[in-house]
């Protein structure tokens, strides 16, 4: 599929604090999103989207919401997986001639649904009450996902001499990235200070370690690369898609530490016939820190347990070898389960930032879904099209 | 203090627990050692099992200390550690180390079942360092 598919238009919801509704915010991406590509919603034929997990065919309620009926809908189920294995479905929709523009987005309001009360601010979880884990879990005072993936992150520590100054650099570089980007939440410089003197949550995972609770959603437009030329923006072309999902779990074998990121990645290269060393910028699903380091090394960027040393040495930065998640990600700009980032990577190859937020000469993104009880993973190649 | 709701499946691990017994379905065919338990061995796909009495040691695989309270029973039980424990027999769980100091717990040491009364009398496998 290399080359034939393009996304022709991006856009996200008011991001943060918004007090709206998590389809409402996914409507707001979606219409920014159309008109982005200066389409009308009457182009669309199809739409792959990821709900809350509590809702129900979800693709039909944004069909309603759009005043759209389709070709082709679908909503999936695959954690923050699916908001680039939606990408990935939507050209193999228009592949099989089943559509010719997808429209693919999420949108969830953490923040408005964990802070409408007292009860609400102590219940966290967003997985719906009734699919929480009723054994091996409760009677241990195990609950929530920075404990998980601290799991990981201990692992990695113990195995390889990772630090906490390592997870430091990472949690500091996107902070500095959100700075620059006016709709990003956190707008405070963050210092290594700060992070290292920040409460524990789940030790060895600190405050700054653990992505943002915020309300947001994102879009894609997802057409051929021929009809995208024809359109208004500079088109951003599809190289390569790839999954990988370590199904049989988190606790098993090396998983923790070896994420499904290496095979997804594999597979991404391959379709794209590109390599580590022709990505210019990384959109790394950033959900806890630890995941961005592992991640780095799953992507060949470093040799396994030398991420680190990799995030030590200033690579992350918009100035460094590999500038990643330069909107702030999840970490500092909002946290929407990977669909920002596919946003960023496009906005970074339409290369219509100012200097200060603008990867130079970016030619190829690469971007990182993970999720699915953090077993699942996608990556998405994207490059500028000539 | 939350207790485990089990399933069909788990049942008969729950109930040998309340008898301070550590019960595990074994494959009648190669002998590997499955939990949580499923309907074929995910060695051999056989499905003839027998519930069997494991050794109740392990070694901490990876390990987190909870300082945020997540549920009110738990407020009273910060800094608590929560591991992934794999057992002598193969699979891994997820416990609590208890009865050392948070400080001393690491990767890789040898953990002994323990039980411990949780609310009413009913009782949940715990780990701590072995002897």
């Amino acid at each position: 599929m290399r080359d034939k598919y393009a996304i022709a238009g991006t856009a996200t919801s008011d991001l943060g604090r918004t007090g709206m509704d998590s389809l409402a915010l996914l409507e707001q991406a979606m219409r920014r999103a159309i008109d982005d590509a200066g389409l009308e919603v009457g182009d669309i034929d199809g739409i792959v989207s990821r709900g809350p997990d509590d809702v129900y065919t979800h693709h039909q309620r944004m069909g309603a919401r759009l005043g759209l009926d389709v070709r082709f809908s679908t909503s999936l189920d695959n954690g923050g997986a699916s908001q680039i294995l939606a990408v990935a479905l939507a050209c193999m929709a228009i592949d099989a001639g089943l559509a010719t523009t997808v429209i693919t987005g999420y949108g969830r309001n953490s923040w408005t649904r964990t802070h409408g009360s007292e009860g609400d601010r102590t219940q966290m979880e967003l997985v719906p009450q009734d699919q929480l884990p009723k054994e091996f879990a409760p009677e241990y005072g195990y609950f929530a996902a920075p404990a998980t993936h601290a799991f990981g992150a201990r692992r990695h520590m113990y195995e390889f001499g990772t630090t906490r100054e390592h997870f430091g650099g990472v949690a500091l570089a996107f902070r500095e990235h959100a700075l620059r980007n006016p709709d990003a939440v956190m707008k405070k410089p963050l210092t290594m200070d700060d992070y290292l003197g920040a409460r524990m949550i789940a030790e060895p995972y600190g405050l700054y370690d653990c992505s943002l609770v915020s309300d947001g959603a994102g879009a894609t437009i997802v057409t051929s690369l021929e009809r995208a030329k024809a359109l208004k923006q500079h088109p951003v072309v599809i190289k390569g898609f790839g999954t990988f999902n370590n199904t049989r779990g988190w606790l098993v074998e090396d998983h923790m530490i070896r994420l499904a990121a290496k095979q997804s990645a594999e597979a991404a290269y391959r379709m794209a016939g590109l390599s580590p060393t022709d990505v210019s910028t990384a959109q790394i699903y950033d959900c806890f820190t630890g995941m961005v380091i592992a991640q780095l090394e799953d992507y060949g960027f470093c040799q396994k347990g030398e991420g680190g040393p990799f995030v030590a040495s200033g690579a992350l930065r918009l100035d460094g070898t590999l500038p990643t998640n330069t909107s702030g990600g999840q970490l500092s700009e909002a946290h929407v389960e990977g669909m920002l980032q596919i946003v960023e990577a496009v906005r970074q190859l339409r290369r219509s930032y100012p200097r200060e937020r603008q990867v130079p000469d970016a030619e190829v993104a690469l971007v990182s879904g993970h999720g699915g009880n953090t077993v699942c993973h996608s990556s998405l190649l994207l490059g500028r099209a000539s | 203090m939350p207790l485990p709701a089990p399933s069909i499946e788990t049942e008969p691990f729950w109930a040998a627990v309340q008898e301070r017994r550590f019960i595990m379905p074994k494959c009648d065919a190669c002998g590997t050692v499955s939990f949580p338990p499923t309907v074929a061995c995910g060695a051999c796909a056989k499905t003839s099992f027998t519930w069997t009495e494991m050794s109740g040691r392990g070694t901490v695989y990876s390990f987190v200390v909870y300082h945020r309270v997540y549920h009110p029973a738990f407020k009273d039980k910060v800094p608590y550690v929560v591991a992934v424990v794999e057992l002598e027999e193969g699979p891994r769980i997820i416990s609590n180390i208890v009865g050392m100091p948070i400080a001393e717990v690491t990767c890789d040491m040898p953990v002994t079942v323990v039980y411990d009364h949780i609310r009413d009398g009913y009782l949940i496998p715990k780990f701590t360092r072995s002897a």
